[in-house]
């Protein structure tokens, strides 16, 4: 069976999956109520849009042309093929707050156009959360090459003073600002984790060490739901011999101020991170299987990174690069696979050669799908849209395209390195019956360590994936 | 003064300067605003000029896309150079910049340039009924429909006073300098800036994207 079912400490990513399933039901309960004025709320948001815009944006909402290109390369739009879901609509409103206050002919525009209202954010909501995974395959297709996806970004930011958070992402935005958890995800919970991986998997993680070369960090998926994540992490690490640590003052890696479109809620968290890396004296510090995590540290463009004193890479960078320089042996893995790759970590991260090496050192049968790497659809549950309540028939439909995508590899496992895709994987696969099993990057790679006294033995051909 | 000296005076002299001081005061009304600086380590440290690439790279869509994007690349590409070369390469075009800027060239043989006339119109139809056809893809708007009409218009009173078809050949000629004159002044000031944008979006897009280490 796959590597998540022979551990038997922790339950597997199924039940993982059923168990999330049923607390993100109960956060639209716990989401807040507007608290400003609806004129208030407006001026936030139009404010937020203006001080955001800069030349980038300004040339971007200038350029579209109305072509319809990038209606073929957006995952929601095809499976629906409704008007409203096409990207370039997603600028819409940004364009018209652009055109009226910005905009070198802002004076003709104020002349001819309507203010625009609450209610223009409130019509915007289902295009700004709902149906954009911020996944960038419209980019791709653009005869202007207009990056939609981040200027849905700065709408996702306009959205917050808006204070029109869809309430799944609300109720998570709000535990991370006032608790600075995710489902619970605390420094106690940490440990307890650390304690039961000790204990029932003979597994050591090294909690607080004063100084490490390698900082790992963890997800709220891990620790609430999901123990074999951290219990591969821990594996691999002690494995390949790595002096590591994991801080109980900066372990996190989900970021709801970045999903949500909160940027001050988005430095609250990266910043102890950050200062617990440098404390430590870390020299890398890994990004968990958390795809939204890898632009909310390596590539947010705020985070001047080109001065710290460490490299932030994701898992499967970390692994790639192990498998690339020899460090990271693997047992076969006899089965044909295909690679999904996170919207956040390939087309919008450019992370693509090293989890191929991770499978590569596996030897595995790795097919491509027909769209694979920069052109790679979407799962369809990128940037929160897991959460969503009101996105279920857009993701369920949507991701009827990844598994025509999939199943065209006639591969037996799909491998993914981001635990939103996996959730999405796993509730489509689920859904829809399907045969195909979905493995995570970090926990297949351990299930394959070859073990120091049985490595003369590997090359033989027995022993990985059933 | 007749509909013809208004025509080729004041009206398609006032347009041109509409034509020039619209695009400066929008490519510069833009360009001056500040840029949010990428604070991040790049991939790799001299990979972003790579970004470039993209300006010229995205001139035909990747092969992903090729099956749905193929008839209107194909046709919009034919509409721009047929038009292009109508415009510079007809013998009363050149007569026209010659007087404006003294400088000149050989013109094309009349029945090329009334092939070429055609073909951009014929294009521009093409264009047009595809988006008519297919609203859901388009979204299109007013803006979208006026700028294909003001498009259209040079095209088909060019075409018309050439073959003599309409009202006679000088009321003719001064419609199709007046509307001509109507497109010089109404691009600064819709999507048909593009013409400039392009770049711009582009590498700005290949920029952001080569910084990680992508190639778009």
């Amino acid at each position: 069976m796959s590597a998540t079912a022979t551990t038997q400490v922790f339950p597997s990513f199924a039940q993982v999956y059923q168990g999330l399933a049923g607390q993100i039901g109960m956060l639209r309960e716990m989401a807040p109520q507007p608290t400003k004025s609806d004129e208030q709320r407006l001026k936030g948001a139009v404010d937020t849009l203006i001080e955001d815009t800069n030349a980038d944006e300004a040339v971007w909402l200038e350029s579209c042309i109305h072509c319809g290109q990038c209606t073929t390369a957006c995952h929601y739009f095809q499976s629906m093929q409704d008007a409203k879901y096409a990207p370039m609509r997603k600028m819409d409103l940004y364009r018209r707050v652009y055109q009226r206050e910005i905009s070198p002919m802002r004076w003709w525009h104020r002349l001819v156009s309507k203010p625009v209202k609450l209610s223009d954010f409130e019509e915007a909501k289902e295009l700004i959360y709902d149906s954009c995974t911020e996944c960038g395959r419209c980019t791709m297709v653009c005869p202007m090459g207009i990056d939609t996806a981040s200027l849905v970004h700065h709408m996702r930011s306009a959205m917050v003073a808006a204070e029109l958070v869809p309430p799944e992402l609300a109720a998570l935005r709000m535990e991370q600002k006032h608790q600075g958890t995710v489902f619970g995800s605390s420094p106690d919970k940490l440990k307890e984790m650390i304690d039961t991986i000790r204990e029932q998997a003979g597994v050591e993680i090294p909690l607080d060490k004063a100084s490490a070369e390698v900082m790992v960090l963890s997800s709220a998926v891990d620790l609430v739901a999901n123990g074999n994540g951290l219990l591969a992490t821990a594996k691999i690490m002690n494995h390949l011999g790595v002096d590591w640590t994991i801080c109980s003052d900066g372990f996190e890696s989900a970021n709801f101020g970045l999903l949500s479109g909160d940027m001050t809620l988005w430095k609250q968290q990266a910043d102890p991170i950050v200062a617990a890396a440098q404390r430590v004296k870390a020299k890398t510090v890994v990004i968990a299987e958390c795809g939204h995590a890898y632009p909310a540290l390596r590539w947010n463009p705020m985070l001047r990174s080109g001065e710290l004193p460490f490299e932030m890479m994701y898992m499967s960078e970390f692994l790639g690069k192990q498998a690339k320089s020899g460090k990271l042996r693997l047992k076969p893995l006899e089965q044909r696979v295909t690679f999904h790759d996170p919207c956040k970590t390939g087309r919008r991260g450019g992370a693509f050669d090293e989890p191929r090496a991770v499978l590569k050192a596996m030897d595995a049968d790795l097919v491509e799908m027909p769209n694979n790497k920069e052109y790679n659809w979407c799962c369809g549950g990128g940037a929160g849209i897991f959460l969503l309540q009101d996105a279920t028939e857009l993701r369920d439909e949507s991701f009827k395209i990844k598994i025509r995508e999939v199943n065209e590899t006639g591969a037996e496992s799909v491998v993914v390195s981001c635990a939103s895709c996996r959730l999405n994987f796993e509730s489509g696969r689920q859904k829809n019956h399907w045969d195909k099993r979905v493995e995570s990057l970090v926990e297949l790679t351990a299930a394959h360590l070859i073990d120091d006294d049985e490595s003369a033995a590997a090359t033989s051909a027995q022993g990985a994936a059933q | 003064m007749t509909l013809l000296d208004f025509a080729r005076g004041p009206a398609i002299h006032a347009s041109l300067i509409i034509l020039v001081a619209g695009i400066l005061l929008r490519l510069v009304g833009v360009l001056v605003l500040t840029r949010g600086a990428d604070l991040s380590r790049p991939r790799d440290a001299f990979g972003n000029f790579k970004g470039y690439r993209t300006v010229f790279s995205r001139a035909w869509p990747a092969s992903e896309f090729n099956a749905a994007t193929v008839y209107q690349t194909a046709m919009a590409y034919i509409f721009h150079i047929a038009t292009l070369i109508v415009v510079v390469g007809i013998v009363p075009h050149i007569e026209f910049i010659t007087s404006l800027t003294g400088l000149s060239w050989p013109g094309l043989p009349n029945f090329i340039g009334v092939a070429l006339g055609t073909i951009a119109l014929v294009s521009l139809i093409a264009l047009i009924m595809r988006r008519l056809s297919n609203p859901a893809i388009y979204n299109s708007t007013v803006g979208d429909y006026v700028t294909w009409i003001i498009v259209a218009l040079p095209l088909v009173t060019g075409l018309m006073a050439f073959a003599h078809v309409g009202f006679r050949y000088e009321t003719m000629l001064a419609l199709h300098i007046l509307s001509s004159a109507l497109l010089f002044a109404y691009l600064p000031f819709s999507k048909l800036m593009h013409a400039f944008w392009f770049i711009f979006s582009r590498a700005q897009s290949g920029l952001a994207y080569a910084h990680k280490g992508v190639r778009i």
